[in-house]
């Protein structure tokens, strides 16, 4: 009989709080948004049942959790830890990425710059509410909505935070269609969101084949603290461009970057775990990364805006909003907001290219607040 | 520690303009990078045709000279042909194709070129060492 009682009070059933309670609803949420609203499936779903496996009540000191040295959560945490995951996933992103409208438009180029913007206004935000330079800096990368840089940068300064920043960033990324419409709407003209953008120009091969390489140098010198997130990035897309290793590239993007997906989803959701999610730190980091994100949105707009009043020819400033990188939710949105205005008004490709730069500019940022963060 | 306060002491402000300003350039720069991109490419393409370019305008050049000097008709002397044609072959490099010589004197529009190079090689001036290339050999304009 005590053997019973004993299993018994081991059993997750005895061993649930609140906070589990809480947590499990959470997860259920988010694959319910991504099965039945399809809203970025592919993230939501690992994420959401991670949690689901994360907030089931255990003994302590079983090994078992994720945060238990011995487990095997904790070994496949590492790859998240380490920033070995959000690296692998930037290899097949990068043999994804076709560059080539960033290519025939790079004025674009600097949409993806202004939507950083975000990033820097929410580190003073972070700093004012009282966090720590190190949480501030990954807390404000939210504002770059690329979920692999903010899980890489936050492993490297605030590892204690990946659970929030990683569920937080994701969760935007997947809200686009609600958070960024409105901004758009509230910051363009019909007339503005009317302005059709020319065709672009046919790419040439070699032209595609030498950007990778030219964006690598530029880009990792300037940041080398970026070099690897960007330097799998480029080299993902250089085995696509090349034209020689289409295997290798055929392989990063599907089977090497679902792997990463799939043990990301599942093991940032696991991190979640109830007694060490939820706390005010958390709640302030949802807060604070609804603002990077609107803000994000927001700064891409009005520099587009700003280029309108001295470019001859002019750019939709919706287009500003896919500065971004979260690819291609924003593109999509961009492009969707174009055509509800008018049928005829294609914006998807500019809109990728402003997303593309995006992620090149996240990564930058990301460089560039690791290395701060080590210099002070 | 709390807003502007905790910002300033944090070292905040510099942060976020220094950052903001690094990744704004750097993007600038790699947009100008890649909107130049494509001249470079059509250069390295267009390479052969712009070095012939530069070598057909170097002997225009000279044909230029030449045409100060030019006889309206076919030279019946051995020496004067040579002095005429010696130019174009230091110009064209020894050995040299003979067909190349051809063309390039008639391009410049010396009268007869056809019937000048036969009576030069039969002179002996222009060397066959085979395969259409020659060399020239003459006392006086080496």
């Amino acid at each position: 009989m005590d053997l019973l009682f004993q299993f018994l009070s081991n059993t997750g059933y005895f061993l649930a709080d609140y906070r589990h309670i809480i947590m499990i609803v959470v997860g259920s949420v988010f694959i319910y948004l991504g099965t039945a609203k399809s809203y970025e499936p592919l993230l939501l779903v690992p994420i959401g049942f991670g949690i689901l496996v994360g907030n089931i009540p255990f003994f302590k000191g079983f090994g078992l959790g994720i945060y238990e040295s011995n487990s095997v959560l904790h070994y496949l945490y590492f790859g998240v830890t380490t920033g070995l995951y959000p690296s692998i996933v930037f290899l097949g992103l990068g043999a994804m990425t076709d560059f080539s409208s960033l290519l025939a438009r790079p004025i674009l180029m600097l949409l993806g710059a202004a939507a950083q913007m975000g990033i820097y206004f929410t580190l003073l935000g972070a700093l004012g509410l009282g966090f720590l330079p190190k949480e501030a800096a990954s807390i404000a990368i939210i504002g770059g909505a690329d979920g692999p840089t903010s899980i890489f940068l936050t492993a490297k300064l605030a590892p204690h935070l990946i659970g929030p920043i990683a569920i937080a960033a994701y969760s935007y990324m997947a809200l686009i269609p609600v958070i960024q419409p409105p901004i758009m709407r509230l910051l363009t003209t019909r007339k503005e969101r009317l302005i059709r953008m020319p065709e672009l120009r046919a790419v040439p091969k070699r032209e595609r084949i030498i950007f990778p390489a030219v964006a690598l140098f530029l880009s990792c010198f300037l940041a080398p603290a970026s070099i690897p997130l960007l330097g799998m990035f480029f080299f993902g897309n250089f085995l696509k461009e090349c034209g020689v290793t289409e295997r290798l590239a055929q392989t990063a993007r599907t089977s090497i970057i679902d792997t990463a997906t799939i043990l990301l989803g599942l093991t940032v959701g696991a991190s979640t775990q109830g007694d060490v999610f939820l706390n005010p730190k958390s709640i302030g980091i949802f807060f604070l990364g609804a603002f990077a994100f609107s803000l994000a949105t927001a700064s891409g707009i009005i520099f587009a805006k700003l280029m309108n009043l001295i470019l001859k020819e002019k750019i939709n400033p919706l287009l500003g909003a896919a500065g971004v990188s979260a690819v291609p939710g924003s593109a999509r949105e961009v492009h969707l907001m174009g055509q509800r205005e008018d049928r005829n008004n294609y914006l998807l490709m500019h809109a990728m290219a402003c997303n593309s730069s995006g992620v090149i500019g996240s990564a930058i940022c990301a460089g560039i607040l690791w290395s701060f963060m080590m210099v002070s | 520690m709390y807003g502007f306060e905790a910002i300033t002491a944090h070292n905040g402000w510099s942060m976020a303009i220094a950052g903001a300003s690094i990744v704004f350039s750097g993007l600038v720069i790699l947009s100008l990078a890649i909107s130049q991109l494509h001249k470079l490419l059509t250069i390295w393409e267009n390479k052969k045709n712009f070095f012939n370019r530069n070598k057909q305008t170097s002997v225009n050049s000279t044909e230029e000279v030449l045409d100060l000097n030019l006889p309206e008709r076919f030279p019946s002397d051995i020496n004067e042909a040579a002095r005429l044609y010696h130019p174009l072959v230091k110009k064209l490099g020894q050995p040299f194709q003979l067909v190349q010589l051809y063309e390039v004197s008639r391009k410049k529009g010396f009268p007869h070129p056809h019937l000048t190079i036969s009576l030069l090689r039969q002179a002996k001036v222009l060397v066959p060492e085979g395969d259409g290339v020659f060399f020239w050999n003459h006392p006086s304009y080496q």
